[in-house]
């Protein structure tokens, strides 16, 4: 009896550890739903509704989007998603061949030295950093100076500052050393003996590189795009301090619709930007299996 | 063999040319805090004039404390969220959810941060800044903590239960000693990140200021000073001072024993 007793007690104190360890492993879950999920899917929700004095009121309209839509607004859109797929793709260039000789080419020990050094200048604030450039790239700046010592030009060159050129390098420092990660991931967790196995048949290296390496490092190659695509795409202050004055991207424009107080116009551009960031993550999670380039972090079941 | 060295030479010196190019912005504001703008050119001048700023002070003080806050919440949500990709069903999911902030725009994460704060009638305060520092800084705690527990080998834990322990006693004993470092790291790498974010703070920092937010609208109001570049300084060189730990604890954490 008393057993018996004894057990369900046992029982039932499981079955509250059992609880309250679910509950706290799904603290950071909750957490990020309520101070993410639920704010984007309400500010889906508010881009719809009308401008009220000072803030916004209950409404079902497209007016925002066509104000996005139709006016000045587009061309914002489409200069960002060009300068956003510029600024990848250069920043993939130049990424790849650095991912690939840390992988390939150099011991894990260094590859992991060299990789932390990458992450130092991410980690001190971007818009410290694009203050810099304002200098090095200005007409009596220090580029400028070794352009015309070295006698490239006679005289300083104007399209350095406030221009598509300056808003690049800005936008390429500020992201790029993001994407060398995830290249680095998937070329490192490749099997080395497909490569091999692709020599031993024959194949030049270039061959291999191509129709081995290249797709096999693929789910890298689409993380890295993710990150250098929704840093520059939504960037805000790279535009306002090196594009110079109406330089606007979709960041910027945000921001200056919210200083005139149309919350709605900024929820819906805002929306229009995450709805585009959720079909490349939407894309990517379908198209590769996440431990491609988590598999070297955690080999537990995924 | 000779053509083998030239290539890695190539490489080399490629990696640290572009190495070169991220490092170079991290110059300009230290040379520019010491001139003094006259003839007789250096000078700690600006650096006094930091302290005797009232706004400035009080935006270093909320840095602090929303820094610390980060540093102490962030690592044990990520841990959480860490043992929940090990230990649920789902685990794909759970490490997209995690990640999810590293996908969101820092412009859109702050706008819907801040309306749905205004929804709610919460007034924008230090905490909202501290929730909106520890979601933009949780996936990066989350991949450092995931990182070191995958070298650990949950086989310890069983043969914790089989000697009695209970899960906590077991985490408590067994793991966590072997995973400091991982926790503590992220704890560094959270305040780090939150000293230097500015656009999602911009957006929910209601009257109050960070060092980050204040340099910022001190750029929008009147531009670029001596003593902003003073203030960057010294913000760069605590970010690099706090690498260093980052380093050490690392280096530490390298030298305990690891299951294999």
């Amino acid at each position: 009896m008393g057993e018996v007793q004894g057990r369900h007690v046992s029982h039932g104190v499981r079955s509250v550890g059992t609880l309250a360890r679910y509950g706290l492993l799904a603290l950071p879950l909750a957490f990020v739903a309520s101070l993410l999920w639920v704010p984007l899917g309400l500010m889906f929700v508010w881009s719809f509704w009308e401008r009220a004095g000072f803030w916004i009121r209950p409404a079902f309209t497209f007016s925002s989007y066509a104000d996005f839509l139709y006016g000045v607004r587009l061309l914002v859109l489409e200069r960002s998603l060009v300068v956003a797929a510029t600024v990848t793709l250069a920043s993939l260039m130049l990424a790849y061949p650095i991912a690939y000789f840390l992988s390939m080419g150099v011991r894990l020990e260094l590859a992991r030295a060299v990789l932390l050094l990458f992450t130092v200048p991410f980690l001190v604030n971007y818009i410290i950093r694009t203050f810099s450039w304002v200098y090095l790239l200005s007409r009596t700046g220090p580029v400028n100076r070794a352009l015309i010592a070295i006698g490239v030009t006679d005289r300083s060159v104007d399209w350095l500052l406030f221009s598509d050129f300056a808003v690049f390098v800005g936008l390429i420092s500020s992201y790029m050393p993001f994407m060398i990660y995830p290249l680095w991931a998937a070329l490192d967790g490749i099997d080395r003996r497909l490569v091999e196995a692709s020599w031993l048949l024959g194949a030049s290296p270039r061959r291999t590189f191509l129709r081995v390496t290249l797709p096999l490092s693929m789910p890298g190659v689409f993380a890295a795009v993710i990150f250098g695509f929704v840093g520059s795409f939504g960037e805000s202050a790279v535009p306002i301090i090196l594009g110079g004055v109406g330089y606007q991207l979709m960041g910027n424009t945000i921001t200056s619709a919210l200083d005139v107080l149309n919350y709605p116009l900024a929820a819906a551009m805002s929306s229009v930007v995450v709805a585009t960031m959720l079909l490349f993550l939407g894309a990517w999670y379908l198209a590769f299996d996440l431990r491609a380039v988590l598999g070297k972090i955690a080999w537990w079941r995924f | 063999m000779r053509r083998r060295r030239a290539g890695r030479a190539i490489a080399w010196s490629y990696v640290i040319g572009v190495l070169a190019f991220l490092y170079l912005p991290l110059g300009p504001p230290l040379m520019f805090s010491v001139l003094s703008g006259g003839q007789n050119g250096l000078t700690l001048r600006w650096y006094r004039e930091l302290w005797g700023n009232a706004l400035l002070v009080g935006g270093i003080q909320n840095s602090l404390l929303i820094g610390a806050l980060v540093g102490l919440v962030t690592p044990p949500l990520a841990l959480l969220a860490a043992m929940a990709v090990r230990e649920l069903r789902l685990a794909r999911l759970i490490v997209l959810t995690v990640l999810m902030p590293l996908f969101i725009p820092g412009v859109s994460m702050g706008l819907a941060t801040a309306f749905f704060f205004r929804e709610l009638g919460i007034t924008p305060s230090f905490w909202t800044i501290t929730g909106v520092h520890v979601l933009w800084a949780l996936p990066f705690a989350f991949l450092i903590i995931l990182a070191v527990m995958a070298t650990f080998d949950p086989v310890y834990l069983e043969a914790a239960y089989l000697h009695g322990a209970n899960r906590l006693r077991a985490f408590l004993d067994v793991e966590l000693p072997l995973i400091r470092h991982g926790i503590l790291g992220a704890g560094i790498f959270s305040v780090i990140l939150s000293f230097n974010e500015t656009t999602r703070t911009a957006l929910v920092q209601g009257p109050l200021n960070t060092v980050q937010t204040y340099i910022w609208s001190t750029f929008l109001q009147v531009g670029l000073s001596p003593t902003l570049y003073a203030l960057m300084s010294l913000l760069i060189t605590l970010t690099l001072a706090l690498v260093a730990v980052l380093l050490v604890i690392g280096a530490r954490g390298a030298v305990s024993p690891r299951a294999g």
